[in-house]
C-alpha cells in the first residue's frame, strides 16, 4: 500500500492511423497522491482526455504501468476494473455521456443502481447532490431538456453519487458561468478536504489555480508538473 | 443489480424508446402471427380434405365364417352364424379408444310393401342407433329403439312403385298372415356410409334389435339366453386409434368370447378394418402434419430474423449508452440483464398481439375459404416459445458484445 492514489510508469498511447502513428500519451510518468488537487492543462489534442481514460481504467495503455491504489490496473480482468470504476473512481466527462432517456434524478441514481444501493437512500442522495450544484429544481428534466451548463453540473453531481476516492473531471466547468463555475469549484474543494482525491482537466488558468499543482501536457508528453504557492480558494472568492 | 430495477429501468427504456419499441414488437407480431396463421389454416385444411374423404367412421367389421373362406371383407362367405353375444358387445365396449360397438343381424321376411305396392324381400338389417352415427339423412333420422320403425337406403326408398319419405308407413310381411307397419323414421343419404350396402345400390331397410331381432344364444359366460348376432362393427374414437383398438379386441374375441365358444370349430373370427382408407387418411394426416410443420417452420425463421434483426439494430444504436453504463460500474452481467429483460417483456408483449393476431388470421382465412377452421395448439406453444427466445437472443448476443468492448470505445460509438 503506497499512498499514491494513482501512479502512472512511462505509459503510452498509440492509435495506428494508417500509416501514420499517432502519439496521444507519449511515455507519461507521474504519480497522484492520494488527498491531491490536480490540474491538467495543455494545448486540444495534447492528450489530456487520454490520460484521464487511462487513469479512469476506461482506457488501456499501449505500454506502461497504471497503477490504482497500489493495484497495477492493466492486469485486472474487465470486471474487476469495472467494479473498481464503479466505487472508486467518480468521472465527469468531457462529452457529460448522461443517459438521454433518464431523469437528471435517475442519471444521478445510475451508479449507485449498479452498486445495489437502495431506493430510498438512492433517491434521497441524488437529490442532495442535485442541489449541490444547483439544479433542485430540474430533478425531473431529461438531458435534452437541460443547458448544456446544466447537464455537465448534472455529469458532475452523478460522478459523484458513490462517493469515489478518486474524481476526475474533464472540463468540469468549460460550459459554466462564473458564478456556477464558483460553486463547482466550491465543491471541489469540499471535497478535497474531505480527503478526495481530485484531477481536474482544464484550459483556464484561473480554475487551475486551485488545484495544488498543474500537470502541463504538450503533444502526448508531460512538459510540467508546475507547483501553486497562491492557490486561489473558491469559498473566499479570491478571483 | 437486481431483477426489479432491470425490470423498472428496461421498462423506462421500452417506454422512452417508443417507435423502436414498437417496430420490434411489431417484428415479433408477425414472426408469431404468421406462424399462427399458417398454422391454423393448413390444420383447417387438413379437418376439410379428412371430412371429405372420410365418408365412413374408423370401423372394424368382426364377422365369424368357415376358415379358408374367410377373406377380407367377409360375411358374405358361408353361413352367417349368430355367435357374437350382449355379452360380447359389452365387453368389447370397456376396450380403450372404443366409442361404440355395432350389431348387425338379418330378420327373414317375405314381403315389403307401400301403398299399394308390394316387393317380394327376404330379409332386413337389424341394428342399433349407434350404426347411423355421423350419417347424413335425406329425409326424417335414425329410428327409436323399441319402436316400430325403420330407415331406408336411397336404393329402398326407390324401390316401390312412389317413393318413400320420412313419416310414411310401409307395411312388413313377415310370414303369411304376419304383417305389420312401420314408420319411416328416415331415409339416409346416397353417400351416407353405413355398410357397404348402401354405397352398393342394394335396397336396404334397417331397423331396431329391440323388437325385431330375435335369434338368442346361451351366454357360456353369463348362462343366460341373449340376442346374437352373427356381425358386429367396432368403432374407434379416430382413424389413429384404429391400430391400438384391432390387436385388444382380436385377442377378446379369439381367447375369451362367447363367440369363440359359440362358433363351429371350422369357423373362424376374422376382423376386418378398412385398411386402404384408414391408410389413405393416415397418409393424408402425416402429409398435412408435414406441410403444417414445413410452413410454420419457414414462418418462424422468417419471423425469427425479423425479430434478430430489430433486437440487433435497437441494441447496437444503444452501444454508446451500454458505454456509458459501463464507464459508471455497470458490469457485464447487469447489461446483458438490462437487454435480457427488455427483450424478453418486448417478446412476451409481441407474443401475445401475435397470437391474437394469427388467430384472427387464421380464422379469417379459413372462414374465407369456406374450411371448416381447426386448430394446431401445439405450434402456437412453439411459436411464443421461438418469439421470445429469438428476441431474447437476438437482444443478448449485441448486448454480451457491446459490453465485452472497451467501455471507451463503445463511448466513441456514435
Ligand atoms: N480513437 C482514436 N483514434 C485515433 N486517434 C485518437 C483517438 N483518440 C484520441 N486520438 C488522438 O489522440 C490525441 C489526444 O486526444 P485527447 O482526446 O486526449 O486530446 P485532449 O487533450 O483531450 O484535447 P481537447 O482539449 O480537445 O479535449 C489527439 O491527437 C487525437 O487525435
Ligand atoms: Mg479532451
Amino acid at each position: 500500500m503506497t499512498d499514491a492514489a494513482v501512479d502512472l510508469h512511462d505509459v503510452r498511447k498509440t492509435y495506428q492511423m494508417g500509416d501514420q502513428t499517432v502519439h496521444a500519451l507519449d511515455g507519461v510518468s507521474l504519480t497522484i497522491p492520494q488527498g491531491s488537487y490536480t490540474a491538467v492543462m495543455g494545448p486540444s489534442g495534447s492528450g489530456k482526455s487520454t490520460l484521464m481514460n487511462v487513469v479512469g481504467c476506461l482506457d488501456t495503455p499501449t505500454e506502461g504501468v497504471v497503477e490504482v491504489d497500489g493495484v497495477d490496473v492493466t492486469t485486472l480482468s474487465d470486471a474487476e476494473r469495472t467494479a473498481l470504476r464503479g466505487d472508486e473512481i467518480g468521472f465527469v466527462f468531457q462529452t457529460f455521456n448522461l443517459m438521454p432517456q433518464q431523469t437528471a434524478r435517475e442519471n444521478v441514481e445510475l451508479p449507485m443502481t449498479f452498486q445495489g444501493v437502495g431506493r430510498t437512500e438512492r433517491r434521497e442522495r441524488a437529490d442532495d447532490l442535485l442541489e449541490r450544484v444547483g439544479l433542485a429544481d430540474r430533478l425531473d428534466h431529461k438531458p435534452n431538456e437541460l443547458s448544456g451548463g446544466q447537464r455537465q453540473r448534472v455529469a458532475i453531481a452523478r460522478a459523484l453519487a458513490n462517493d469515489p476516492a478518486i474524481i476526475l473531471a474533464d472540463e468540469p466547468t468549460g460550459n459554466l458561468d462564473s458564478e456556477t463555475e464558483a460553486e463547482i469549484l466550491e465543491l471541489f474543494e469540499e471535497l478535497n478536504a474531505a480527503g478526495n482525491t481530485l484531477l481536474v482537466v482544464t484550459h483556464e488558468r484561473v480554475v487551475a489555480e486551485h488545484a495544488e499543482r498543474i500537470v502541463h501536457l504538450f503533444d502526448g508528453e508531460l512538459e510540467d508538473i508546475e507547483r501553486i504557492d497562491q492557490r486561489r480558494i473558491a469559498g473566499e472568492g479570491t478571483r | 443489480m437486481k431483477l426489479g430495477e432491470s425490470v423498472r429501468m428496461s421498462w423506462r427504456a421500452i417506454t422512452g424508446h417508443k417507435l423502436r419499441s414498437v417496430l420490434t414488437v411489431l417484428g415479433v407480431v408477425i414472426g408469431v402471427g404468421s406462424v399462427i396463421t399458417f398454422v391454423t389454416l393448413g390444420a383447417s385444411l387438413q379437418a376439410a380434405i379428412v371430412g371429405d374423404v372420410a365418408t365412413s367412421s374408423p370401423e372394424i367389421a368382426v364377422t365369424v365364417g368357415p376358415e379358408s373362406q374367410g377373406g377380407p371383407g367377409g360375411g358374405g362367405g358361408g353361413e352367417a352364424v349368430p355367435v357374437f353375444t350382449e355379452h360380447d358387445m359389452a365387453q368389447l365396449r370397456e376396450i380403450e379408444h372404443v366409442e361404440a360397438v355395432v350389431p348387425t343381424g338379418q330378420v327373414g321376411i317375405a314381403a315389403l310393401g307401400h301403398g299399394n305396392d308390394t316387393v317380394r324381400w327376404p330379409s332386413m338389417t337389424a341394428t342399433t342407433r349407434d350404426s347411423f352415427a355421423g350419417d347424413s339423412f335425406q329425409s326424417g333420422g335414425p329410428f327409436e329403439v323399441g319402436a316400430n320403425e325403420a330407415v331406408l337406403n336411397p336404393a329402398a326408398a326407390t324401390m316401390f312403385a312412389e317413393n318413400v319419405s320420412a313419416g310414411e308407413e310401409i307395411t312388413v310381411e313377415f310370414a303369411e298372415n304376419d304383417t305389420r307397419a312401420l314408420v319411416v323414421a328416415g331415409v339416409l343419404n346416397e353417400s351416407s356410409g353405413f355398410a357397404a350396402v348402401a354405397a352398393s345400390g342394394t335396397p336396404a331397410v334397417y331397423v331396431p334389435t329391440d323388437p325385431f331381432y330375435t335369434t338368442t344364444a346361451e351366454s357360456p359366460a353369463t348362462g343366460e339366453r341373449e340376442r346374437a348376432y352373427p356381425q358386429l362393427t367396432i368403432r374407434a374414437s379416430s382413424y389413429e386409434r384404429v391400430d391400438d383398438v384391432e390387436p385388444l379386441a382380436r385377442d377378446y374375441l379369439e381367447n375369451e368370447s362367447d363367440a369363440s365358444q359359440l362358433k363351429p370349430d371350422s369357423y373362424e373370427i376374422s376382423l376386418t378394418t378398412n385398411d386402404a382408407l384408414v391408410e389413405q387418411i393416415q397418409g393424408i394426416l402425416s402429409t398435412f402434419t408435414n406441410f403444417i410443420t414445413g410452413v410454420a417452420v419457414i414462418s418462424l425463421l422468417v419471423g425469427a430474423i425479423g425479430i434478430a434483426n430489430m433486437m440487433l439494430v435497437s441494441v447496437t444504436e444503444r452501444t454508446r449508452e451500454i458505454g456509458i453504463m459501463k464507464a459508471i460500474g455497470a458490469t457485464r452481467r447487469d447489461i446483458v440483464q438490462l437487454f435480457l429483460v427488455e427483450s424478453v417483456i418486448l417478446g412476451v408483449i409481441g407474443s401475445v398481439i401475435g397470437t391474437l393476431v394469427g388467430l384472427a388470421g387464421g380464422y379469417a382465412a379459413a372462414t374465407l375459404i369456406d374450411l371448416p377452421v381447426a386448430f394446431a395448439p401445439e405450434w402456437f406453444a412453439i411459436a411464443v416459445a421461438v418469439g421470445i427466445g429469438v428476441g431474447m437472443l437476438a437482444g443478448i448476443y449485441p448486448a454480451w458484445d457491446a459490453a465485452r468492448t472497451d467501455p471507451i470505445d463503445a463511448l466513441r460509438h456514435e
